[in-house]
């Protein structure tokens, strides 16, 4: 593991070590034999690699973090260092009219060729006005710049559906860059933030092979999002077991039990986060303490949350505000119709209290 | 005075047999569903024991599962294969005879107007029961989507269908408190009839006979 002082602060060179050292990662996590990480390099060092706009949006910028302020820095400037970043409002030193001149010249320059990156939602509400950049919209820029280039990616949950920024009751119309661009191959790399090995991994997959990797039907590399957090989770054998904690704090969070009962959505979320971890520290939600947020999932924030819960507020119709828990709406129900059933036995026993003698009659006449 | 009876026949064993497979396969799925949503009995103890709670009641919900496929396929084929009594047309309300039968069976349970016997079910239950058969199918599509998540064809039309993992989890668990419903209104009504009628009602999903008052006149 390198350091920070390793490496060096002001010190943005690269080394032939840390380059090869990027490049295995991104194979492993690709699930590629060593014997393809040549070809992986020769790719990342061609001088043919496609320019990137990197396309900031309704966001906070964390992905872009996440990428560059990893206790490892090798990723994050062996990602800058193989791909000819164009356009990037956070590390970019152009500012004001020279940076959208660069966007301009880029888009012209390589027409159909370059890789755009979009990070953050686009908000479509009131003609998109909620997000400009230099006097621009958010859905005017992307309307320019995807449908010239040769791939977009959408890194993050915001770009790739919505994210926070989509959560109920959506006030800006955000939407990901699914929902606006057609005709383009889109690629997601969700989660909040998501793995850089997962963003490299798409990159070099796309310079080796001059194609994005396979997808499942979110658009999400099958290399990453293949698998349910779930099923490769270090905590699974206390789940199986029945061993969970209770709450927060108490014997079982002590010993490292499974946090499915406070509410970890690692089954219902696809990503890699427990085998290849975080900022190279080996460290992931579900290590820490807490359960999984489920933040690489579409209706992330509305379908995930309260995170300490299994499953979503119930919304009352009409705009009523919400119940606390889908299991409190069952026992409502359950409890009117046991007082339905018990109300109509008792008529029953009334009526025929009431009519008892003259049932018999009724009877007899027949 | 006594009632005078006539045995009929009413339903076939195979009908019967599919209604035994869901009563059974019902109880165990809620049993272990519910616990799968909040296992609230957990093994704290970690040596000497191998239990493998949680995984044991997914494996009995997943076969209990599979049981009840089985009968929902049965009974689409009894929906129209089956017996007069078995049949979609006994049971949808779009006929005359079912229209009218639909309202009986309302005013019966109200006290109003007791109903005049009929073979097969009422039309009201009937309705249920396909609404039911139709959640079944519901059910069970959430369920394949929730057991094979990782599987790119069950993902593309259960991503279609449900979304996410989690709202199709959402989907299948509140439709767990329709199953509850429907047990506990299910065995009330049919109580209520024997009691009410003596017609047997309770028997003759074992043995396929129920007996009908011959005095009054019979509608079909």
């Amino acid at each position: 593991m390198a350091d920070q002082s390793e490496n060096g602060i002001g010190d943005l060179r690269i080394t032939r070590r840390s380059f090869i050292k990027g490049c295995t990662m991104a194979a492993a996590a690709l699930g590629l034999s060593e014997t393809m990480i040549p070809r992986l390099v020769s790719a990342a060092t061609s001088p043919q690699r496609p320019p990137v706009v990197w396309l900031h949006f309704q966001e906070c910028t964390g992905c872009t973090e996440s990428l560059l302020r990893a206790s490892h820095p090798d990723i994050g400037r062996l990602i800058l260092d193989l791909i000819s970043l164009d356009y990037h409002e956070t590390v970019m030193a152009a500012a004001g009219y020279q940076a959208e001149e660069n966007l301009k010249n880029t888009i012209e320059k390589y027409d159909g060729k370059y890789i755009c990156v979009v990070e953050g939602a686009i908000p479509t509400k009131d003609g998109g006005v909620y997000c400009k950049i230099g006097g621009r919209t958010a859905m005017d820029i992307l309307a320019e710049v995807a449908p010239r280039s040769a791939a977009v990616i959408a890194i993050g949950s915001c770009a790739s559906f919505g994210g926070l920024q989509a959560a109920a009751p959506n006030p800006t119309g955000a939407v990901g860059v699914r929902d606006l661009v057609r005709g383009k191959p889109i690629i997601n790399i969700p989660g909040c933030p998501p793995n850089p090995i997962s963003f490299l991994g798409t990159v070099l997959h796309y310079l080796t092979w001059k194609k994005l990797p396979v997808t499942d039907n979110l658009g999400r590399p099958l290399f990453a999002y293949g698998r349910k957090i779930h099923d490769h989770c270090e905590r699974r054998a206390h789940f199986d077991e029945g061993r969970f904690v209770e709450q927060f704090g108490d014997e079982g969070h002590r010993q490292g039990y499974c946090l499915y009962k406070v509410g970890c959505k690692g089954p219902a979320t696809f990503s890699n986060c427990p085998a290849v971890r975080f900022n190279d520290v080996d460290q992931w939600p579900v290590s820490a303490g807490h359960g999984c947020c489920g933040c690489t999932e579409p209706g992330f924030w509305d379908s995930m949350t309260p995170f300490e819960q299994r499953l979503p507020e119930v919304e009352v119709p009409l705009g009523k505000g919400t119940v606390t828990s889908a299991e409190s709406v069952g026992r409502t129900v359950m409890g009117i119709t046991a007082g339905a059933i018990g109300i109509h036995a008792a008529a029953g026993v009334v009526r025929r209290l009431a009519k008892g003698t003259a049932k018999k009659d009724e009877i007899r006449e027949e | 005075m006594s009632y005078e009876f006539e045995k009929y026949r009413a339903f076939g064993p195979l009908y019967r047999i599919t209604h035994w497979v869901f009563a059974i396969s019902c109880v165990i799925l809620l049993f272990t569903g519910y616990y799968i949503y909040e296992p609230w009995f957990t093994t704290m103890l970690e040596k000497g024991v191998d239990d493998f709670t949680v995984a044991n009641m997914r494996f009995f919900h997943f076969a209990a599962g599979y049981c009840f496929m089985g009968a929902v396929i049965a009974r689409f084929y009894l929906w129209f294969f089956g017996n007069r009594q078995e049949r979609i047309t006994d049971a949808l309300p779009v006929t005359k005879r079912n229209i009218k039968n639909f309202w009986g069976a309302i005013l019966n349970y109200l006290y109003v107007k007791f109903h005049v016997p009929r073979l097969g079910h009422n039309a009201l239950a009937g309705t249920t029961y396909l609404v039911t058969f139709l959640l079944s199918m519901v059910m069970i599509a959430s369920g394949f989507y929730l057991l094979y998540p990782e599987s790119v064809q069950v993902q593309a039309w259960g991503g279609a269908v449900f979304g996410s993992q989690q709202n199709a989890r959402f989907v299948h668990f509140i439709l767990m408190f329709y199953y509850i419903f429907f047990a506990m209104v299910h065995i009330y009504i049919a109580i209520w009839n024997d009691v009410m009628f003596g017609e047997g009602l309770v028997s003759a999903i074992i043995s396929g006979s129920k007996f009908l008052h011959i005095k009054r006149p019979r509608v079909d």
